[in-house]
């Protein structure tokens, strides 16, 4: 869209201000550019137009008569005014209409706060209803999968209609019906247990499709939101999450023309439980003489855990879902003592969005396998031969689930075993000579590469828990005692290091990532980069 | 040091107590068979409150006798001391219900303000005064203590005049 060299570019005005666009653009895009929002409801960016809502309309200089914004194209010197008597009594109509039959329940709804019949009435619509005959009413309704249908609330945009249709390729949904009594239907025997399918959730504009797993749990405007990447599979959607009382009670798409535009799966929305869990390491701990683990303070726990790895050939048994900082700063630790570093990943099946051209539910379940290759890590294939004085490092593996009995006899044979990790992995725990509590993703900032090789940051959303340190942070501690690095303050400056490093980040800072995150240089020698078409107009 | 007195030398008129005694005993005795009373002989009598008087709280129920209160939110959005602590769940039948709702009188401010907004007209203040208690614990209301308040409602306004014109 912001390409100059390519596609004519089309001068308006647009509530006195001068927009410069491609030819064939929207004026209601048009006038995003320019921070004008044009009131709409069926419209949506990532969806193909429909024009059904007709809360669009705006007067356009010698136009006969309002036209829709989201399916009238611009043209050179068009005079735009969104505000006008007419315009705004069109769309104050159109609200008295779509109010006729949502019920005044707004206290109850989930919606409330985050929905925009609420905000635009609020904005342009009549103060009270002049409707006096009795409101329509159909039960409300399971959709499947994670989805519930309230009819009564629905103003029938058609946004989930198209989506499943267009987008997700599933043509679940239909409108039954005709007139005042259409509602959004259900095909027989289907449900919505598409993997894409909960974004229809986001999509609704209303409360007429909600969660279940989020219904009733905290209101919108409760919630802290912080820019994240999901940590469900190697896609890296970018996601918001949003916590109540440092507690994380949903994901959010976040939008990323390159990597997701407006969407996420089902496996990373609903994903989120672990995030929370109680049970977490959060206090440093040291073997000591009698053999038992016990409490220490930081500066102890790092003097031993120093101790324990120096002078030995230090291998990492690392998480997919570290961060680059993390995976880098343990990879100095094996890269200077010449060990050897693994991560295991999760594999599940494959789940394309047929719409969003590279956007797929990946088989990669875990958000930094890529990192992990390009800082020197290799998947688990075969078990690791650990020398009986060589030290393990387990950087946030729980060792929880399916672990083969091979790894784990092979973590044993090494002479000291140190873990720094968010929890205490209960199968090692035995052997640990040093437990370090790190935070998880959603409590440290750090950055992930995806699959495509594309580098991108995730922000703090929540607080550690006890005295658990972010992970670059425990890490650079850890490097610097031992004698491998020194000197990092931030993430950031870690970040800095490793782009001086490895010649895959180099040039790349945190400040160029910003929330929508690079490619890595070589990403295209390496074959990671499949093509991929800028974000859609 | 020794102290020196200096005795001043006064009219009578200006000494003489007589006369200021007898003008208090008048206003004594004026009261007495005065039908105006300004003393309030309290508990045995109170003072009726304002329509508008705004106690501690209380919550109103519904004929089932359970809390009208839909958890919404609004009154903890509002609340400008943030005394009221709300935790949104489900009833058993799956409608939207306060799992937690307590207020803390100590930090309430009465303005009155979670009434004003509630939807529902579930959360009120109630029109009394004599709030005192054993223990500071006691000062948090939760919903139980809130529902089983029998005191009358705060109007907030008068019905009859609400902009007080």
């Amino acid at each position: 869209m912001s390409d100059t060299t390519g596609p004519k570019m089309v001068t308006l005005t647009i509530e006195g201000r001068t927009a410069v666009v491609p030819e064939g653009t929207s004026i209601i895009e048009a006038a995003k550019t320019v921070g004008v929002l044009i009131p709409h409801y069926c419209y949506h960016p990532g969806l193909p137009v429909a024009g059904v809502c007709r809360m669009c309309l705006v007067d356009v200089e010698r136009f006969p008569k309002l036209a829709p914004a989201c399916a009238t194209t611009v043209m050179e010197g068009q005079v735009v005014h969104v505000h006008t008597e007419k315009a705004r009594e069109a769309r104050t109509g159109v609200l008295e209409f779509l109010l006729i039959n949502h019920p005044l329940d707004c206290p109850v709804c989930d919606q409330a706060g985050e929905c925009e019949l609420q905000d635009y009435t609020f904005q342009e619509g009549r103060a009270e209803s002049r409707y006096e005959e009795p409101k329509r009413f159909n039960p409300v309704e399971d959709f499947g999968g994670d989805v519930m249908y309230v009819p009564n609330r629905c103003i029938l945009c058609t946004r989930c209609v198209r989506f499943m249709g267009e987008v997700a390729e599933d043509p679940v949904l239909n409108v039954s019906e005709r007139g005042d009594r259409a509602f959004i239907g259900k095909a027989e025997g289907h449900d919505l247990t598409n993997v894409w399918a909960g974004n229809v959730v986001d999509l609704c504009p209303v409360g007429a499709l909600l969660s279940k797993d989020f219904l009733n749990k905290a209101r919108a405007w409760e919630l802290d939101r912080s820019a994240s990447i999901c940590t469900g599979c190697s896609q890296g959607c970018n996601i918001t999450v949003e916590t109540r009382d440092n507690t994380v009670v949903r994901l959010k798409p976040r939008s990323n023309p390159a990597v997701n535009e407006y969407f996420m799966c089902e496996v990373g929305r609903l994903d989120y439980r672990w995030i929370n869990r109680r049970d977490r390491l959060d206090q440093p701990q040291v073997r000591g003489d009698g053999g038992v683990l016990h409490v220490a303070d930081w500066e102890a726990a790092l003097d031993a855990a120093a101790a324990a790895l120096r002078g030995r050939r230090v291998h990492v048994l690392a998480s997919a879902n570290a961060s680059n900082e993390a995976l880098f700063l343990a990879g100095e630790l094996m890269r200077t003592s010449g060990g050897r570093g693994v991560f295991r990943v999760a594999l599940g099946d494959e789940a394309p969005l047929p719409g969003v051209p590279d956007l797929s539910l990946r088989a990669e379940r875990a958000a930094n396998g890529t990192g992990a290759r390009v800082l020197g890590y290799e998947t688990l294939s075969t078990t690791p031969t650990i020398a009986a004085d060589d030290a393990v490092l387990v950087l946030d593996d729980s060792l929880e689930g399916d672990v083969p009995d091979a790894l784990l006899e092979a973590i044993a044979r090494g002479a000291v075993i140190v873990h720094v990790g968010t929890t205490l992995p209960a199968r090692i725990a035995p052997l640990l000579q040093v437990a370090l509590p790190i935070t998880n993703h959603t409590e440290e900032e750090g950055t992930f590469t995806n699959l495509r090789g594309r580098v991108q940051r995730f922000l703090q959303s929540r607080t550690a828990p006890g005295l658990a340190r972010p992970s670059w942070y425990v890490l650079a501690d850890l490097t610097e005692r031992v004698g491998v690095t020194s000197g990092f303050g931030t993430p950031a400056e870690v970040f800095t290091a490793i782009s001086s490093v490895h010649p895959a980040f180099s040039e790349l800072t945190y400040a160029q990532l910003a929330l929508r995150g690079l490619p890595i240089l070589d990403a295209t020698a390496r074959g990671l980069d499949a093509p991929t078409t800028a974000g859609v107009a | 040091m020794a102290i020196r007195v200096t005795v001043v030398e006064r009219p009578i008129e200006h000494v003489s107590y007589i006369r200021s005694t007898l003008s208090g005993l008048m206003t004594t005795f004026k009261h007495m068979v005065d039908p105006h009373k300004v003393t309030m002989q309290y508990p045995e009598e109170r003072w009726e409150l304002s329509p508008r008087w705004r106690g501690t709280h209380r919550m109103l129920t519904t004929e089932s006798g359970k809390a009208k209160c839909v958890a919404c939110g609004l009154c903890p959005t509002v609340c400008p001391a943030n005394c009221i602590k709300l935790v949104p769940g489900e009833d058993e039948e799956g409608n939207r219900f306060p799992l937690l709702f307590e207020i803390d009188e100590f930090r309430c401010i009465f303005c009155g303000y979670c009434q004003e907004v509630c939807p529902e007209e579930a959360i009120h203040l109630g029109r009394h005064y004599e709030n005192a208690e054993f223990s500071r614990e006691a000062f948090i209301y939760d919903l139980e203590r809130l529902t089983a308040q029998t005191h009358p409602v705060s109007e907030l306004w008068d019905p009859a005049d609400p902009k007080s014109e």
